[in-house]
């Protein structure tokens, strides 16, 4: 009775604790604002059971992928048995759960071999912290207390798995000798307790009733160190999953109230005395209250593992940017700001804010917006919506972004293109072949199936114009049924967004929608990834809902139901590799169009060593094109190159006008440009055509 | 203290400029127009100067003469910062009636300085501020690339042949702004878009003045001739073409 009030006390204590945390979290959590809605709950407890319970995104990695999974399907397994130690410490019974039988023995049996293997593994991670230098567990951001936090939480699960296995030893040992039987099997720990020295029946039942005190009152105890440690991954990560964006990778979110105001400023007849109140909240996040309830949540189930870091183009090359701190950053600010906030209110300021005194301009400029960090992450973490919310920040509150930027912006307001090109000038790019032009159809009354979408690349780099007017021949061959918007083509605004100008995206963003819309535009056809996207993704919540197709999606559609045929000789004895662009692959998916348009061509395809969702970015994204690189020790591009060098491919080919410009510029800096070219998928396809 | 900079309402660069009414006018169709490059870096500094407490300017004003289809650039002058704007309701016919125009609307208020743009990027007349400070009876500083303050000081820097000059003068003046008076022009955030709505925008009557130019006439300059492109081998027909066609050699 004794063992049972004491039981209930140290119940009663971690409970009161962990209620006092909750509290404590959840005020915190009303701090933050609004974030997406949890709708969609089928696909949230799919994606649950796939990258959480069936742990695919840590896999990622192998090996130390599937060590983690067995760890974590062990702690699933062992916590049915941690259970059965709190129903038996509070009615005082033993293996209460005994009843279930053949299922006990299931659940206990491999509970016992999983205590093992985690205590095996466990030694493992603590070896590799302690005496290799993993590279993924270094960085600025990783201070002495980051290691201490993950050494202390290994060390704990190492205790709780040793006496979650003395525990079991000892009670096989002490029931066997007792004469009666075992409830459950215990398959390591029977072997273990063969081997133990004789002793006595006492000292077996003590030496159980330790090792049982010890695990409950470790778990007690661990439940309330978490909250506080790095491992509060260990309650947040599946929840974390759960509450995933659900949105392409590709897409960012809309801001709802620029999108009042630009509203009211394309409106020639809103009155400026109608506009709402000045008393708008910031736009952007500059300090920890301006984030998502989920952007916190994201910082809270972080554990650090830094695989992010790890796959980070600006970070690979020596830029100040890591995605881990962004989060590490985050929950410390908020650590530090939010007792202040919760006593004085919003007004509360200690003088300092999340960017500046934590992340600088310099991180937050590095981003490529390639993705790469969020698709690694094991548990659905999104750091570059967050990035970009900085940068909203930076350039609509206070004009900050780099010098390059504030001109493309202004490039783009006045003239629709991020250069200084006139409107005029944009079907330059045609030598002589016959193009549709929209308004011309459209004043004929006819309605051609697709829009192409040239893009201010298409229209105006030197070396894109190239794959436009290939692209051109292959439609034109074709018979395609096409036009463009010519003269009346505008910069789709996908550079804004990235650079942080949300209200200037949105302007082109409608502009562009009231265009499409009054000339009954169905389908989108292009050969850039980053309108595909924000034509896809982004233009919908603002009026403008289209079929979009990637030229690769569309070449690719043309050989699997239409027959085309690609395989002449023209690559005959050629090797082609091919360069993801982010924004097709990790923005939306889509890796097998391009490389079904090569395999039809009867070249040989050989793989880079990163690719699909692995794939490096070439640098460019994210508005990098348009400023100089931040600083680090070398160019993504060259790094991406390299890369594909590396295959001895004689073809480098890429679907994207910046992934075009970034690795031409590769190609000649490692001085390979006569070995090896470099095609966008449109001039191969003409080439294949003969045309 | 006060500034007041002359902002000129000027086609964006990459306008294709036609023209109109017999090759007297130049055709506003289809024009994006924007604030006057140089106006642009001269309101930039005087709201760095304005931003910076130390130094005791306290309201920036931008002023402008140009008709209803102005406003836009105005707004957008509000927007990068200036408190309120004043537009005098005309066409500006040439530099002599501009900077009359301004003039006018000047000598009433209390601006202990006036910044103008050294030309614009239309007509690149260059020749509004010197007359402007001319109407006002006040001093002018031409080619200013910097504007500090001193104390009570205002220390001017020009650019001239091979250094700088600098130079002091008790307000109030006309500072004639150079390139390089600002870093970078300064564009709108968002918070200065929506604070732009609620600005002042005065707008003036025309004073009477006379125009003392007449435009006769526009003239495009000749379309290049196309690039012709020589094999890097083929130097022989390079230097015929030098020759007999280009007649340079």
């Amino acid at each position: 009775m004794i063992k049972q009030l004491l039981f209930a006390g140290a119940l009663l204590l971690t409970l009161g604790v962990m209620f006092y945390t909750l509290k404590r979290l959840i005020k915190i959590f009303s701090l933050t604002k609004k974030g997406f809605p949890i709708n969609n709950i089928g696909k949230r407890i799919g994606i649950t059971l796939r990258v959480a319970m069936g742990q695919t995104k840590i896999m990622r990695k192998p090996v130390i992928g599937l060590m983690h999974a067995l760890v974590f399907w062990g702690f699933c397994v062992i916590l049915i048995g941690s259970v059965e130690m709190l129903i038996d410490g509070l009615a005082g019974t033993e293996r209460i759960l005994g009843f279930l039988g053949v299922v006990y023995d299931i659940i206990f049996g491999s509970g016992d071999v999983f205590a093992f293997l985690i205590l095996i593994f466990i030694a493992a991670f603590i070896f590799r912290r302690v005496f290799m230098r993993i590279s993924r567990f270094q960085g600025i951001e990783m201070k002495h207390k980051s290691h201490v936090d993950a050494n202390v939480a290994l060390s704990l699960i190492f205790l709780l798995m040793l006496t979650l296995l003395g525990m079991n030893i000892f009670y096989v040992q002490h029931t066997i000798i007792n004469g009666h039987s075992v409830t459950g099997v215990y398959p390591v720990s029977s072997i273990i307790a063969d081997w133990l020295p004789e002793m006595s029946i006492s000292t077996l039942s003590n030496l159980h009733e330790i090792n049982w005190w010890v695990h409950i009152l470790l778990i007690f105890f661990f439940a309330n160190y978490l909250p506080y440690s790095k491992h509060f991954h260990v309650f947040l990560s599946v929840p974390n999953v759960f509450l995933s964006r659900l949105e392409p990778l590709g897409k960012l979110d809309n801001m709802d109230h620029v999108t009042r105001e630009v509203k009211m400023m394309l409106d020639p007849n809103a009155s400026f005395d109608d506009s709402p109140d000045e008393d708008i909240q910031r736009f952007g996040v500059l300090d920890c209250e301006d984030v998502s309830w989920k952007n916190y949540f994201d910082s809270l189930a972080c554990t650090q593992c830094g695989r992010c870091t790890e796959v980070c183009p600006a970070n690979q090359t020596g830029k100040m940017l890591s995605p881990r701190k962004i989060m590490m950053d985050l929950r410390e600010r908020m650590d530090e700001k939010s007792k202040g906030l919760l006593l004085d209110g919003t007004d509360y300021s200690d003088g300092k804010s999340l960017i500046k005194d934590y992340i600088s301009a310099e991180e937050i400029w590095a981003c490529t917006t390639c993705n790469a960090c969020a698709q690694e992450c094991p548990i659905n973490i999104n750091h570059p919506s967050l990035i970009v919310d900085m940068r909203r920040y930076i350039v609509m509150e206070e004009s900050g972004a780099p010098a390059e930027l504030n001109s493309i912006f202004t490039n783009i307001e006045n003239n629709g293109a991020p250069w200084q090109f006139s409107q005029e000038d944009r079907m330059l790019w045609n030598d002589d072949a016959e193009v549709p032009v929209l308004a011309d159809l459209f004043n004929q009354d006819k309605r051609p199936e697709f829009l192409l979408w040239i893009g201010s690349s298409g229209a105006f780099d030197d070396r894109y114009k190239k794959v436009t007017r290939a692209f051109i021949k292959v439609l034109n061959h074709l018979k395609i049924d096409y036009a463009v918007l010519g003269t009346e083509e505008s910069s789709s605004g996908d550079v804004a967004r990235r650079g942080g100008n949300e209200m200037l995206f949105q302007m082109q963003a409608m502009m562009n929608i009231e265009l499409f819309n009054g000339y009954e535009v169905k389908k989108i056809l292009t050969c850039d990834p980053h309108a595909y996207n924000t034509f896809k993704n982004e233009y919908p919540v603002l009026g403008g809902e289209y079929e979009v197709i990637h030229h690769s999606q569309f070449l690719s559609k043309l050989i699997s139901e239409e027959g085309l045929d690609l395989s002449n000789k023209s690559f005959d004895g050629k090797t082609i590799t091919f360069h993801d662009p982010c924004y097709l692959g990790r923005g939306n998916g889509e890796y097998q169009a391009p490389r079904q348009v090569i395999n039809n061509m009867g070249a040989t395809f050989t793989e880079m060593k990163r690719n699909k969702s692995f794939a490096l970015c070439c640098g460019a994204g994210g508005a990098q094109m348009f400023k100089e690189a931040e600083k680090g020790d070398r160019e993504v591009f060259m790094a991406r190159t390299e890369e594909a060098l590396e295959t001895g491919a004689d073809i480098i080919a890429t679907a994207c006008p910046y992934c075009m410009v970034m690795i031409t510029d590769g190609l000649k800096y490692s001085n390979k440009e006569t070995e090896v070219k470099n095609y966008d998928l449109a001039e191969l396809v003409a080439d294949s055509l003969d045309i | 203290m006060k500034i007041l900079v002359c902002v000129g309402n000027v086609p964006d660069t990459t306008t294709k400029v036609r023209f109109a009414e017999k090759n007297t006018k130049f055709d506003t169709n289809g024009v994006q127009w924007v604030i006057n490059p140089w106006d642009e870096l001269a309101l930039t500094r005087a709201l760095e100067l304005k931003e910076d407490s130390s130094n005791p300017v306290v309201h920036v004003t931008v002023a402008t003469v140009g008709r209803a289809g102005a406003e836009p650039t105005m707004r957008k002058a509000l927007a990068i910062g200036a408190d309120d704007a004043i537009r005098i309701d005309t066409d500006p016919e040439d530099s002599s009636f501009v900077a009359y125009q301004l003039a006018e609307v000047i000598k009433n208020e209390d601006y202990q300085l006036v910044l103008c743009g050294i030309e614009s990027s239309d007509y690149n007349g260059a020749a509004v501020g010197g007359m402007l400070s001319e109407y006002l009876d006040l001093p002018s500083v031409s080619a200013v690339t910097g504007m500090t303050f001193e104390g009570a000081d205002i220390i001017l820097s020009r650019e001239i042949d091979g250094g700088i000059e600098e130079v002091s003068l008790p307000a109030p003046f006309v500072a004639v702004v150079q390139k390089g008076i600002a870093k970078e022009p300064r564009i709108p955030a968002m918070r200065g878009i929506m604070m732009a709505r609620k600005k002042p925008l005065k707008v003036v009557e025309v004073a009477e003045a006379e125009t003392l130019t007449n435009m006769t006439e526009f003239e495009m300059p000749k379309p290049k001739p196309p690039c012709k492109m020589i094999e890097a081998e083929n130097v022989a027909e390079l230097v015929d073409l030098l020759q007999n066609e280009a007649k340079v050699l």
